[in-house]
């Protein structure tokens, strides 16, 4: 990527996407990966590691081959290389606090080093620890087990660091890389309605934690009402008058990726509350609606206009004194 | 992992003859005894100070008059205008400075400003809108659209049917249904040299706007434009500390709701019927606050991880009731409602070799809805007079458990399975409790060259205690009835996706899913739902200039429900099927004209289609209920000069939709004042014109 991308959301959208399923260039796969299978690498590194044989001079040691490579440089450009922060990566073992000790990899480069991405042989799980050791906060606390990690979604697949600014982070394409996988999503995000994700005005990120979390869907707040709340405090209530499933979880009635029907309901009204309501009276009638002996769906309060809404307008609960069924 | 083994090396290989170790490579088991730290002086690392980025303008023009198109254009005026920056300072010692901006002065703008020293301090501003708009054609015949006093016109004549009312068509006027959010915050961290990080974070979201709401008396209603003036305050603050192995951190998070109106007050359209109802009044959603103390701690040592939060909050609400219209005694002025929270989540996942690693966890949440129960005479709006009714202040309490592992076989196959326990306990319901149980399986394969491929199938059952028609829910509802959120219910999915590369330039990959959810002891409610779905994606790359991708989506979801019209055994039954189909294709081609000139093409259609059909007896229908939106973009990127470049885009949205329940006139419903159809039907085009400068 020799020009910037950020103003150009559309084209590094799809640049990255290719990027994200490893197809720009054949696959980058190190000199040792020619000779060595994937066990005999990961055994090797394993052991490199446990001995600990450093390079002699740090990051000068590696620079003496490597400093010709843009990328490699690039890392100057980023946190990762800043050389006045004690809590950088430079501070302290240099290239080999993630690439690991030199060992004999100096002498014709054969010796495996611990390299990152999808097209490394080294099992996600190792490369991850590396960056883990460090980035062990909040945010990330449940990185183990969480849906990426279950996947062996290694961080170099998403991430770069040898950059002045890691791409996957900019809010324009993040959509575009969130539903090259999750495929049903994107499905969800086109329909009727859904969350304004279709046009990067909201992003997966705002609801999920792609690097997990205690909760359910990997949600940013421990409870789906209580990811919802953040935007929709005036939801939260208590009202005086509440109704049971709205209280319980707001997914009981909407998908929050997108439905066919209008304002994410899973189903549309009457039939979604006909589900729940079975009273003597008007909730347990058939409504026919269209059935071509002189009745339409459009000519009654039951299946017209907002339906049982029509009259029950208050469906996430009421705080007026006289707001039991939710009409006021 | 692409690296590229047969069948019969993975099968040499599967012995372990290299054994590696269930640890990882974390910098805290680092062997470090030997390294030299002082010859480590890195003359070869060079960090650039100074200012670096790009600055860019534009200006768009969108000539389309439904204002449902400013959803794609994310901008509603005919005219609009951005500002994109993404700009970068670097000093010594580790000061720096970002700016970066994206859409800023469109519907969506966003805006992140960090200064602060690397490791020290920083200091944080953001902003960001987000608009929605659904039309600018709703008609009412209401006057004082967009405050809290909706009042019919001075010689407004009432009468018993909506068609009937002699002013209705002379008084309607179109009002704008749209949704603005604005939303600016502020943030400080700290961090010391060693363990101690601080932070406090404040944001203020403003949301305006007029939303659908719908005011009735008796059996007759008017659809309201309710005014939207919200303005919620978010705090976060919070210490962490951080060793080598562990992390622990306490936080706060509150937040504070406030709704610029309490009620919504409204003239009666119709004759008044039973109380002589000339006025109605509505609650609007009450001001609230919630606050949240968490703490959380988490070890990790590359083998072993374990993680936990204990969370208590509080919710709570106590806005002065809207007194207007009732004529009864309050037990309070107020509610005066809280909710407790209290939640614990505990997980731990271990390595017990290269091979196989297990994960447990422990999940608690409760609500206490500690809110007093009261006598609350409820408004006549039938023949039956001053009803009085109990409020029900919901509890529920959830505990979770799940146990899991993962067993890879070798280097391209994995295998992994897990149990999850969950049981919900609630009040005031139909059925207290409730016991979910799920088991499910996933094997992943990818070893083979070109391919990646895995298929994950579960099933869960949910059973629980005895269901009631409970006293507190209504004791009126049909014995049979089975609320499925509480009903016994078997759900049974399947999932695999398929990837292939055959050639470096190509890959296809492919998906299908399936689940059926059966109620199998629901008479009454919803018995059956089927969520069947595949997508398609094709990537090619031509050369290294000119790439195309391809994906085709298609989900169908049926479900089935029983009623019952004479409050016995079912009597109707209904079936719902939904078709989605979504495709979209994009192109680009780079490096034209000596590497100055991309361009691109980018196109989606996407057809979301609804049918309902309820059967008693005679078979009627809903008619038309679908979506379908073509959205197409050009662009061209040009790079003038080394530091300015220029870019246009053009912008088509074709679309059309309908719903036959609301395609009516404002009278069509006798006892209904609407807003008229709100259907859509338009092609816009807008073309936008960008200019970048590169610092």
């Amino acid at each position: 990527m020799k020009t910037k991308m950020t103003t150009f959301p559309l084209l590094s959208a799809l640049f990255s996407l290719v990027l994200f399923m490893g197809i720009t260039s054949p696959a980058h796969a190190a000199k040792w990966d020619e000779k060595m299978s994937p066990a005999e690498v990961e055994a090797t590194l394993d052991t490199k590691f446990a001995e600990g044989k450093y390079s002699p001079k740090g990051a000068d040691s590696c620079l003496m081959c490597h400093k010709r490579s843009e990328k490699v440089m690039d890392l100057f450009k980023g946190v990762h290389g800043a050389i006045d922060s004690s809590k950088s990566p430079m501070a302290g073992l240099q290239c080999e606090a993630c690439h690991g000790p030199q060992g004999s990899h100096n002498r014709g480069g054969r010796e495996p080093m611990i390299a990152f991405g999808p097209d490394s042989s080294l099992p996600a799980d190792k490369q991850n620890s590396v960056c883990m050791s460090c980035h062990l906060d909040d945010k990330r606390m449940s990185w183990n087990t969480s849906h990426h990690d279950n996947a062996d979604v290694a961080c170099a697949s998403c991430h770069n660091i040898h950059a002045a600014k890691d791409s996957v982070l900019d809010k324009q394409t993040e959509m575009e890389v969130c539903t090259s996988c999750h495929t049903k999503q994107k499905t969800d995000m086109n329909k009727r309605s859904s969350h304004p994700m279709k046009w990067n005005q909201m992003t997966c990120s705002d609801c999920h934690n792609p690097h997990g979390s205690l909760a359910d869907a990997d949600l940013v707040k421990p409870s789906v009402n209580e990811t919802c709340y953040e935007c929709h405090a005036e939801k939260r209530g208590p009202k005086l008058w509440e109704h049971a499933p709205v209280t319980e979880n707001c997914v009981s009635c909407h998908n929050p990726h997108g439905s066919v029907n209008d304002g994410m309901l899973k189903t549309r009204a009457p039939q979604l509350c006909q589900q729940c309501h079975a009273s003597d009276g008007h909730a347990s009638n058939a409504y026919l609606g269209n059935t071509g002996m002189g009745s339409s769906v459009g000519d009654n309060a039951f299946t017209g206009g907002r339906s049982c809404l029509n009259c029950h307008s208050q469906v996430h609960g009421s705080n007026h004194p006289s707001g039991k069924l939710l009409q006021r | 992992m692409k690296y590229k083994l047969n069948l019969i090396t993975l099968a040499l290989l599967a012995p372990a003859s290299f054994m590696a170790t269930a640890g990882g490579y974390g910098l805290a088991e680092a062997n470090t005894e030997n390294v030299k730290f002082d010859k480590w002086v890195c003359k070869g690392c060079t960090v650039e100070t100074g200012t670096t980025g790009s600055i860019g303008v534009g200006v768009g023009y969108n000539s389309e008059e439904d204002i449902k198109s400013a959803n794609a254009f994310k901008s509603d005026n005919e005219f609009a205008g951005k500002l994109d920056a993404d700009i970068n300072y670097k000093g010594d010692k580790g000061y720096r400075a970002s700016i970066e901006a994206t859409d800023l002065g469109m519907d969506n703008g966003r805006a992140d400003i960090n200064v602060g020293k690397q490791g020290t301090y920083n200091i944080n501003l953001n902003y960001r809108s987000i608009a929605t708009y659904k039309s600018n054609d709703a008609l009412t015949p209401y006057q004082g659209i967009g405050g809290n006093d909706l009042t019919l016109p001075d010689n407004w004549v009432t009468a018993g049917s909506s068609s009937q009312m002699p002013m209705l068509y002379s008084s309607l006027n179109p009002f704008e249904l749209s949704l603005h959010r604005e939303r600016a915050g502020l943030g400080f961290e700290y961090q010391t040299e060693s363990l101690f990080t601080t932070f406090v974070n404040y944001q203020r979201e403003e949301k305006s706007g007029i939303k659908q709401a719908s005011g009735s008396f008796f059996n007759q209603s008017m659809m309201l434009a309710e005014p939207v003036d919200y303005t919620t305050d978010t705090l976060e603050a919070g210490i962490k500390l951080k060793g080598d192995n562990w992390f622990t951190s306490l936080n706060y998070n509150g937040s504070s709701f406030k709704n610029g109106n309490s009620q919504l007050s409204y003239d009666n359209a119709f004759n008044p019927t039973f109380g002589a109802q000339t006025r109605g009044y509505m609650s609007l959603d009450p001001d609230n606050e919630a606050h949240t103390v968490s703490l959380m701690g988490q070890f990790n040592d590359s083998v072993t991880a374990v993680s936990g939060r204990l969370m208590v909050g509080k919710m709570s609400q106590d806005q002065d009731f809207v007194t207007s219209g009732y004529g009864y005694q309050l037990p309070a002025d107020s509610l005066d409602a809280s909710v407790d929270l209290t939640g614990m989540n505990l997980k731990a996942v271990t390595r017990i070799n290269r091979e196989l690693r297990l994960n447990g966890s422990y999940d608690y949440s409760d609500r206490k809805n500690n809110t007093q129960v009261e006598e609350w005479t409820q408004i006549s709006i039938n023949e039956t007079n001053g009803q009085v009714a109990y409020n029900t202040p919901y509890d529920h309490t959830s505990h979770r458990v799940k146990v899991g592992a993962d067993y890879r076989i070798n280097y391209g196959m994995k295998l992994d399975a897990g149990y999850e326990f969950k049981r919900d306990e609630r009040s005031y319901q139909d059925r207290e409790v409730t016991d979910d149980t799920n088991l499910w399986a996933r094997f992943r394969v990818n070893s083979f060259e070109k391919w990646d491929m895995w298929v994950k199938g579960s099933f869960s059952h949910r059973d629980g205690s005895d269901y009631e028609a409970s006293e507190w829910t209504s004791k009126e509802q049909n014995q049979l009835l089975r609320k499925y959120y509480l009903a016994d219910r078997d759900r049974s999915q399947i999932e695999a996706r398929v990837s292939y590369t055959p050639i470096d330039e190509l890959t296809v990959d492919f998906g299908a899913r399936y689940a059926l959810d059966d109620y199998k002891n629901t008479e009454i409610g919803l018995t059956e739902s089927e969520d069947t779905s595949y997508d398609a994606n094709l990537s090619y790359m031509f050369n290294a200039d000119v790439m195309f991708n391809a994906f085709y989506n298609h989900q169908v979801i049926k479900s089935a429900q029983s009623g019952s019209s004479n409050f016995a055994t079912a009597t109707w039954q209904a079936d719902i099927e939904d078709n989605i189909d979504v495709m979209g294709a994009g192109l680009s081609y780079n490096n034209l004209m000596d590497s100055r000139l991309r361009l691109g093409l980018d196109y989606t259609y996407s057809d979301s289609d609804s049918t309902t059909q309820v059967r008693q007896g005679i078979t009627g229908d809903y008619g038309d209920y679908f979506a379908k939106i073509h959205n197409v973009n050009l662009y061209a990127q040009y790079q003038a000069t080394e530091k300015m470049g220029l870019r246009l885009d053009y912008k088509i949205e074709k679309y059309l939709d309908n719903d036959a329940a609301n395609d009516i006139a404002p009278d069509a419903i006798w006892n209904v004042v609407g807003f008229g159809s709100n259907s859509h039907d338009y092609t816009a085009h807008m073309i936008m014109l960008s200019m970048s400068y590169k610092l």
